[in-house]
């Protein structure tokens, strides 16, 4: 009897090159060495290899990287991921293997449905993921991601991974919920505690993550925090709302969970007309770009800076000067590639570890997260992955703007933990009912 | 009261804005029944240029923004002369398809233009406000009223009085019935790319004034000008202008009024009120304000 | 003669998921429900004159009746854990009394008034789905698909044909799809070529001549829109279980123009037309992803330093490709098949 099994063998070469797609069998085991790996190592090196006696592992990205609403974002995260590797592949690669980041990077537009197709699509041939951009993105395929014992860096900071992931996906720094903690923490410290916060905000995994931040902060802290939602210009076509709002409702502090172009027009004309508190903002908000602007004098007096880590430059972190010397001190365009480098510790961490053990297949790659400890080389805090309760990060930069800093950020704490941010209880999605 | 008074003139500065966006439409679909997607691309293009002549060549504002308003005019006439001319007188639909494949292009290529940020046209207006009485006016505002109304004012006088106009109205009227006149149809609906393009601009320059400037994601707001032009007449450029500014204040009266007196309504109203206006105007009269009712032939 | 080409096709895409892996079956699942989903905006548009930019809200409104009631009751938003046998009927009835419901807003409209108000439509329905949270899980952060368990059985687990052929859930989507895509189109082929059939081409054609003749124009305008609606229905609540989650934000504009897209690239009011168009809109972009590794000038990889990089070529040779086909053939892939035809005439085996 001609099984199914042998059908498919025996006609998989004629189906490949009529599809033109990359064709391989699911499972793919091998070793080299004293190292076992099955899908997404190869013996042969990477294209275009700094070590060509090493063989390769192959990681994925999907990213949103041309026509996507955060396609700025992504092409800047995605050219500081290649930079790391390839810096970890100048250091000799990962266990006798070099890292390849390329082959398998594909654009999603920050869409669901193409994120998953593109998952799909590359889930047989990679290790694990450089990068799964995006919340609705990355939770859309935490399926496949489960199914496929793959893990991944996950490039969105919502508050609700900590408890959604399986450990799947790994996050680095503070979420949007804690930033805005740590932000209303920061400007209490510095100018006295406000009566009232107006937060302004995107709506879901970030502005609405933002904004449940500080609510908690309110709650914590006795103080009226009201919040309005909005949305981008492109769709609102101005922000009246909430400058009626700022208005209206007469808050000292406000907090901004929007875009750059939202953050300027807000900030600008609120300032214009009088409003006289200040704004705080979290890394996602503000856009170096912003100074040049017309709001850029009220920005400058006006708005708190709160993100995970440095945007770029900060000489005396391990990571930032290795960041610098990649660049060949050609600044980036915004904290994205600060953002891609840094994110990108954990996953070289836990191959390291895998490799150690002799044993670079996926379902071994997932075992190792749950006893795992990142060092980022001082741009965070080490952590900790694994099992014994959800990791919440907690430590913030806090900045000003200044034309003169690189980036437009001077530092001003380069390590905050806020006194709300420092111990309030988050064991569920900020964005979750409560 | 003043707030009232205040949120009218935001209102009508932003209502402006819709007019303009409402009117690259309507000159397009007036002439050639189509409904032009590339519209989107060729404000941000307008907005662009503008910025890349007065802020990166340090040109000054004024001539930039002339300069932009003919690029972009001449970039549309060339789209409408590559791609779309070799449809007339197929499926609108189809037409109507093919922009959109333009449009998809072009918005890679403006979006790497523009780059990563925020980008500024170098106005002279910036957050500059004037007061009357107690109200308070953003110039910007003040100046997009006053630069829609030049241009509208220019256009009809173009199209009441000069032979082009004429010629461009006889081919809206009836592409048959031009051609039999000796009006060369094609180069009209070109012309009528070319008029579309420049407003475009003028509405991307105008919409990049105040206080963030622009970036990539610009080009969505052109959508804004949908409702506009059916609420108005699809067909009328008088209706462009009564449309766009009745939904720039009724848009902007919801924004200072519905979170506080209406937030059962939902977050963000603002976005589906306009559609709301449309459809209430629609129930009384199928053709918009103005537009002209199409008479059925047996 | 046809009808054994016919059969040759079903034959070859019956046992053709054996063949392709994972990822393609998966794919073509999608192509036959984004059919599904054109054939229903054709009967609509190309059948009965109305173009519509609503279809994503249908498409919509089905995905969630669908995720509301076979979703996991123990999840963070609402399931009701029910089976496919419900759900999936459900959506398109749901998606169907919804098309009723806003039918007589359109059918005193027309041409680009109706489309825009159609897509006032969609503008209500994103507005609606990120306010019901319960429902939708909220903009940025979405919710999962319903559960794909049909009639009791447990699609989602790979199982075993009497031991010979192993299927897994990606063979079975493919298998499920590719038979509501018959189904739905064979009964769309009888609809319209029924009576039904003609007089929506008589409202298209000469709405007012058709009403003289005692057509009656708003109740065929409303079987238009619930039937159209149905389809996008059972389609949404399909392309949802395929990607396996649902965000609010997909059902925009784009949605709508991708769907219209599929139906005049194709060809309007044919059949064959509307395959071949959600062919083009499926596989163009996965066939396109593979070119930029033979052409030269482009930047590799996503860096950032490039212009045109590999990704922002994709995008643009896909809407380039949609301008030249439309250029070259006004009437779409369909006019352009039967002109290769008209140069072929023996192609294939005229009888």
């Amino acid at each position: 009897m001609i099984t199914a099994a042998w059908v498919r063998r025996a006609a998989a070469p004629l189906a490949c090159a009529a599809t033109l797609a990359a064709c391989g069998a699911d499972d793919k085991s091998g070793s080299s060495g004293d190292v076992m790996f099955d899908n997404g190592v190869t013996n042969e090196p990477c294209p275009e290899a700094k070590n060509p006696g090493n063989g390769c592992i192959y990681l994925g990205t999907i990213s949103d990287l041309s026509e996507g609403p955060f396609a700025v974002v992504g092409v800047e995260y995605t050219a500081a991921q290649k930079d790391f590797w390839d810096r970890v592949n100048e250091d000799g690669g990962i266990g006798g293997f070099d890292v390849d980041v390329v082959k398998y990077t594909r654009d999603a537009k920050y869409n669901p449905e193409e994120h998953v197709a593109k998952l799909r699509e590359i889930e047989p041939h990679v290790l694990a993921l450089a990068q799964s951009f995006g919340t609705p993105t990355t939770l859309a395929g935490l399926d496949i991601m489960k199914r496929a014992n793959l893990v991944g860096n996950g490039a969105t900071a919502w508050s609700g991974w900590a408890f959604e992931d399986d450990g799947l996906v790994l996050e680095s720094g503070q979420s949007y919920c804690v930033e805005s903690l740590n932000g209303l923490d920061h400007i209490a410290e510095e100018f006295g505690e406000p009566k009232r916060v107006l937060a302004v905000h995107f709506a879901g995994d970030f502005g609405g993550d933002a904004a449940a931040g500080a609510e908690l902060w309110g709650a914590r802290n006795d103080v009226e925090v009201t919040t309005l939602e909005t949305a981008p210009n492109a769709v609102a076509g101005s922000q009246d709302a909430v400058l009626a709002a700022i208005r209206r409702r007469q808050p000292e502090v406000v907090l901004v969970a929007t875009g750059p172009a939202e953050l300027g027009e807000i900030v600008g004309k609120a300032v214009a007309a009088g409003f006289e508190g200040q704004f705080v903002g979290s890394s996602a908000t503000y856009g170096p770009s912003l100074l040049k602007t017309p709001a850029g004098p009220a920005l400058k007096a006006r708005y708190r800076y709160v993100g995970p880590h440095a945007p770029y430059a900060r000489a005396d972190t391990g990571a930032h000067r290795a960041m610098q010397r990649a660049r060949a001190d050609k600044l980036p365009q915004s904290a994205a590639y600060a953002g891609g480098w840094i994110a990108s510790y954990p996953l070289r961490r836990l191959l390291e570890q895998a490799a150690k053990k002799g044993d670079l297949t996926r379902a071994n790659v997932r075992a190792t997260v749950q006893d795992v400890t990142v060092d980022y080389e001082g741009a965070l805090p080490p952590r900790r992955f694994g099992r014994g309760g959800a990791t919440i990060e907690r430590q913030a930069v806090i900045a000003t703007l200044d034309d003169e800093a690189p980036l437009s950020t001077r530092i001003i704490k380069d390590v905050f933990v806020g006194s709300t941010a420092k111990d309030v209880t988050i064991d569920r999605a900020c964005t979750a009912d409560r | 009261m003043v707030e009232l008074l205040e949120a009218i003139a935001r209102g009508l500065g932003q209502g402006s804005l819709y007019a303009l966006l409402g009117l690259g439409f309507v000159v397009v679909y007036k002439t050639s029944g189509v409904l032009n997607f590339v519209q989107p691309a060729l404000m941000v293009l307008g907005a662009y240029f503008a910025s890349a002549l007065a802020v990166d060549a340090g040109l000054p504002f004024a001539l930039s923004f002339a300069i932009a308003i003919l690029a972009t005019a001449l970039l549309a006439g060339a789209i409408e002369r590559v791609a779309l001319r070799s449809l007339v007188g197929t499926s609108e639909a189809t037409a109507a398809i093919v922009t959109l494949g333009v449009f998809v292009v072009l918005n890679v290529v403006a979006a790497d233009l523009i780059g990563a940020g925020q980008r500024t046209v170098g106005d002279p207006w910036g957050l500059e406000s004037f007061s009357i009485g107690a109200v308070t006016i953003f110039e910007n505002d003040a100046a997009r009223v006053v630069l829609a109304a030049l241009a509208v004012g220019g256009l009809a006088l173009f199209f009441a009085r000069s032979r082009t106009g004429l010629a461009m109205r006889a081919s809206a009227f009836s592409h048959e019935a031009a051609l039999a006149q000796g009006v060369p149809v094609g180069r009209m609906i070109g012309l009528a790319w070319m008029l579309a393009g420049a407003l475009g601009a003028l509405a991307g320059v105008m919409a990049a004034t105040g206080g963030g400037g622009f970036d990539q994601t610009l080009a969505l707001l052109a959508l804004k000008a949908l409702p506009v032009i059916v609420l108005g007449g699809i067909d009328s450029i008088r209706g462009a202008i009564v449309g766009g500014l009745l939904i720039g204040v009724a848009e902007a009266c919801c924004k200072t009024y519905q979170p506080e007196h209406a937030s059962w309504l939902g977050a963000n109203f603002d976005q589906v009120l306009p559609y709301i206006v449309m459809l209430a105007v629609l129930l009384v009269r199928p053709y918009g304000l103005f537009g002209t009712p199409q008479v059925q032939r047996v | 003669m046809r009808r054994w080409w016919l059969a040759l096709l079903l034959g070859t895409l019956l046992v053709l998921p054996l063949w392709l892996d994972r990822e393609l079956n998966t794919l073509m699942a999608t192509l036959f429900v984004v059919a599904i989903a054109a054939i229903g905006l054709d009967i609509l548009t190309g059948w009965c004159g109305q173009v519509s930019l609503g279809h994503a809200f249908f498409l919509g409104i089905g995905a969630y009746t669908a995720a509301a009631l076979g979703g996991d009751p123990a999840g963070r938003v609402v399931g009701l854990g029910l089976d496919m046998l419900v759900w999936l009927p459900a959506a398109g009835v749901v998606a169907a009394a919804v098309g009723v419901v806003v039918a007589p807003l359109a059918t005193r409209l027309g041409g680009l008034y109706l489309a825009i108000v159609t897509l006032g439509l969609v503008l209500v329905g994103e507005h609606l789905f990120r306010e019901v949270t319960s429902i939708t899980g909220g903009a940025g952060i979405g919710r999962p698909a319903p559960d794909l368990v049909l009639a009791g059985v447990d699609l989602d687990r790979t199982s075993s044909l009497r031991g010979i052929v192993s299927l897994d859930r990606e063979m079975k989507l493919y298998l499920l799809c590719l038979a509501l895509l018959v189904a739905l189109a064979v009964i769309a082929r009888n609809l319209t070529s029924s009576a039904v059939g003609r007089a929506f081409a008589a409202v298209r054609d000469r709405g007012a001549a058709a009403e003289l003749v005692g057509i009656d124009l708003t109740r065929h305008k409303i079987v238009a829109f619930a039937v159209s609606s149905f389809y996008a229905g059972v389609a949404g609540a399909l392309l949802a279980t395929i990607t396996g989650f649902i965000e609010p934000r997909t059902y925009g504009l784009l949605y709508s123009v991708e769907f219209l897209a599929v139906v005049f690239i194709g060809g309007a009011g044919s059949l064959t037309g509307v395959l071949l168009g959600a062919m083009f809109v499926t596989l163009m972009p996965r066939l396109v992803q593979e070119l930029p590794s033979v052409l030269p000038f482009v930047t590799s990889g996503s860096s950032a330093d490039g212009f045109p990089s590999t990704f922002q070529l994709q995008t643009m040779i896909y809407g380039a490709l949609i301008v030249a086909f439309l250029i070259l053939e006004p009437r779409g892939l369909l006019g352009l098949c039967r002109r290769a035809r008209g140069h072929l005439p023996d192609w294939p085996l005229r009888h």
